[in-house]
């Protein structure tokens, strides 16, 4: 007992004290949810970002409430003004400055939008009103407010469909103002959403699950050939056979400081998902946990596969890099997966991490599951044995001569 | 020239041997363009696929006004319509029960649902107008002056995966093979012999020219084939800045070899710099959609300079001339100036 125990400890000790395996084991799962959770956790909150946009009114000024160029021309104004929050302003707004050539601005501006120093420039023509006014009268298709964007780049698409929104807006307005649009008669419009128990969920309660995951899987599918491989190249497990203990209670001890190191590794994602972003899932059901545990000994099950197959340490490696990137991504950790070609929707069939995602993030409550419970169980469960009882056979604790 | 010459075979011959370098040279960006490319080929596709349940000539009047903004599949009943988006085989939907309108999304896809709610936002706004038998008297037109117009998002992502492909490939052949060289001894036993240092290094650097110009070439053919992505190629760009940014990412691994006491551990280290800059220089999530301090970190990172010069070479981005010859040239004045560095104090006998 002493001997597993002291093997368990030695095995978590030596992960903790590896830079390395420190970075990559539990760093890095952090980094990931931090990044994922900046970025796409503040997506349609109010200002995520501020976009470079220029506007030009090159159509003259009329008198009177009827100066439709500077309503529309007022309503892009307002997007580059801070909020009352003092975050940053969905537009940084560049007009003509005073006395300065319209078009002239106007050319060097198109150029800022071809080169990318601008998302996009907004044009108000002239002849605005005339073509206003036949519109509102029934006569012509409405009246145009060109935008130059530049392919290729998301800032331009981004600017575009609030440019879109904007446009949307003035139009409410315009007829309103005109007579012909009654607002209080406007339409009722709602919003629903399939695919979890509880509404909506945060994006932090969705992904949390998948990085968990994501770093119990890196653990097991590169800590494990790593330890055991170059252990076993730099003659580290031989000098462990002379001692009295057997290569069984050897597994039995390193397997429960993988687990440790599992353990760890979610406390710490546990820890800043809940208190830096907010996350609101709960871990604490038996089926959760049991979901945790069966991923964790799935993955060290791959762990002994990878080990027993490679013939070096550097093999081990390149066979884990090839096996991360399709397990990974297609195993839905990050994001959902929909339809897929045949090929690769037989990899995600056959891929253990999809059924462990799925069964995981339904017992918290954060998506529906899209295959039955028991699957969600099963696949990993045969997979753990293969790997186990291929493990078993070929596994070899010295470097062949 | 004679060591030159056997120094370039031994050193083709290591790279071939060494697994891991050649899964991370070849293997890793075409199954990253494989995966991504059939998960996300569709993003950025200039139409939402919008599923549509609308009895009556109001029903009508909708499914008229979203075809205008995406594909439409009409549905008779909100069970076939949350299938659908249960399969992903449409992106969001909409439901008009003569009284309201409820726009139905898929919550698992919240990466995505903010742009398909500005569709729907778009949709409602011209049904309100519709309803009471008005049509927009304002309305946009679009000209695109720079790049491509129709570029999907997985145009973009491939020249970032062959600017993240250049900066690895040029990190690991110093903080990584010549490193390794020197922990396992082989520069002791090299420096010794009557070579010239500067013949290990030209090989090194041969070597991997020619492999990061073959692996990008073959990841960026492969995109093109599988995906009928259209690239608009300026050869004579994409074949000077290659080299330049293998020379540029070599320099970093120098300056890393150089920081790092342990030989072992500039390996690590370096995966560790490429793999963040992996994710905070636009090349899976656009820069854009990044927060104002990540945005300031981003345009810190020589990958984002990297990505965009070969997203203007491939003809997806345009950029100013001068800012694609200034990323280049400096790069490539990095790699060079940082090469005697290399010379004297990495490729050198490891310390007793």
């Amino acid at each position: 007992m002493t001997g597993v125990v002291g093997i368990a400890r030695t095995h978590l000790v030596t992960n903790l004290r590896e830079r390395v395996t420190l970075f990559w084991f539990l760093a890095f799962p952090l980094f990931l949810l931090t990044i994922l959770t900046a970025i796409f956790g503040s997506l349609g909150t109010p200002n995520p970002t501020s976009l470079s946009v220029s506007l030009v009114n090159l159509e003259p000024r009329r008198e009177g409430p009827a100066d439709f160029a500077a309503v529309v021309e007022e309503a892009f104004a307002h997007l580059g003004a801070s909020d009352t929050h003092g975050r940053d302003p969905l537009f940084h707004l560049r007009r003509p400055a005073i006395g300065e050539d319209p078009q002239e601005f106007l050319d060097r501006e198109r150029d800022a939008v071809r080169i990318g120093d601008r998302a996009l420039l907004i044009e108000i023509p002239a002849g605005f009103h005339q073509r206003l006014d036949a519109a509102i009268a029934g006569d012509g298709p409405g009246a145009e407010i060109r935008v130059y964007t530049s392919g290729g780049r998301i800032s331009s698409d981004l600017a575009r469909s609030i440019v879109d929104q904007v446009v949307a807006a003035v139009n409410g307005r315009i007829l309103s103002a005109v007579g012909r649009f009654d607002p209080s008669r406007a339409l009722t419009v709602e919003r629903a959403s399939i695919g979890s128990s509880g509404g909506d969920p945060l994006y932090i309660d969705f992904l949390l699950p998948g990085v968990v995951l994501m770093a119990f899987f890196t653990a097991g599918l590169f800590g494990v050939p790593g330890t055991i491989l170059f252990g076993r190249e730099r003659r580290i497990l031989k000098r462990y056979w002379v001692t009295p203990l057997d290569s069984r209670r050897f597994l039995v001890g390193f397997s429960i400081g993988h687990l440790a190191l599992c353990a760890l590794q979610f406390a710490a994602l546990l820890l800043l998902g809940r208190f830096a972003f907010g996350a609101r899932v709960g871990f604490a059901s038996p089926t959760a946990v049991g979901f945790l545990l069966l991923a964790a000994v799935v993955f060290l099950a791959f762990g002994f596969l990878i080990s027993s197959v490679a013939r070096t340490a550097n093999a081990g490696m390149a066979i884990a890099n090839v096996l991360n990137l399709p397990m990974m991504f297609l195993g839905g950790l990050f994001f959902p997966i929909g339809e897929l070609p045949a090929v690769l929707r037989g990899i995600m069939f056959i891929n253990p991490v999809t059924y462990l995602a799925d069964g995981l993030r339904a017992s918290l409550g954060v998506s529906a599951a899209t295959v039955p419970f028991v699957t969600t169980i099963a696949v990993p469960l045969i997979w753990a044995g293969v790997c186990i009882a291929v493990a078993s056979r070929r596994l070899r604790w010295d470097v062949e001569r | 020239m004679t060591a030159y010459r056997a120094l370039l075979h031994a050193e083709w011959r290591l790279f071939l041997r060494d697994k891991v370098s050649l899964s991370f040279t070849f293997l890793f960006p075409l199954l990253f363009i494989l995966i991504f490319g059939s998960l996300m080929g569709g993003i950025g596709d200039a139409d939402a696929r919008i599923g549509i349940v609308a009895p009556g000539d109001d029903g009508h009047r909708l499914e008229r006004i979203a075809a205008e903004t995406g594909r439409i599949q009409p549905y008779p009943d909100r069970g076939g319509l949350e299938a659908a988006l249960e399969g992903r085989r449409i992106d969001f939907g909409a439901i008009w029960d003569g009284d309201r309108l409820t726009f139905l999304y898929d919550s698992r896809r919240s990466q995505e649902n903010y742009a398909f709610e500005e569709v729907a936002r778009g949709i409602a706004t011209r049904f309100d107008l519709d309803l009471q038998g008005v049509a927009p008297v304002v309305r946009t037109a679009v000209e695109s002056v720079g790049g491509r117009g129709t570029t999907k998002w997985l145009n973009l992502v491939v020249p970032g995966i062959l600017a993240f492909s250049t900066l690895s490939a040029g990190l690991f052949a110093v903080s990584g093979h010549v490193t390794g060289m020197k922990q396992r001894k082989l520069l002791d036993r090299m420096i010794v012999t009557p070579m010239p240092r500067v013949a290990l290094l030209a090989a090194v650097i041969t070597v991997r020219l020619a492999v990061v110009y073959l692996s990008t070439l073959i990841t960026l053919v492969t995109a093109i084939l599988v995906f009928r992505l259209e690239f608009d190629v300026h050869w004579l760009h994409y074949s000077l800045f290659i080299p330049a940014g293998t020379l540029g990412a070599m320099g970093l691994g120098t300056a890393i070899a150089l920081v790092v006491r342990q030989p072992s551990s500039a390996g690590n280290i370096a995966n560790a710099v490429s793999m963040i800059m992996m994710f905070l220089s636009g090349i899976y999530f656009p820069v854009e959609i990044m927060p104002a301090l990540l945005r300031a970190v981003s345009r810190a990172m020589p990958l984002t300079y990297m990505a965009d010069a070969l997203r203007y070479a491939t003809g997806v981005m345009d950029m100013s001339a001068a800012r694609f010859w200034m990323t280049t040239g400096a790069l490539f004045g990095f790699g060079v100036s940082v090469l005697p560095v290399l010379a004297r104090y990495v490729v050198r006998a490891d310390r007793r």
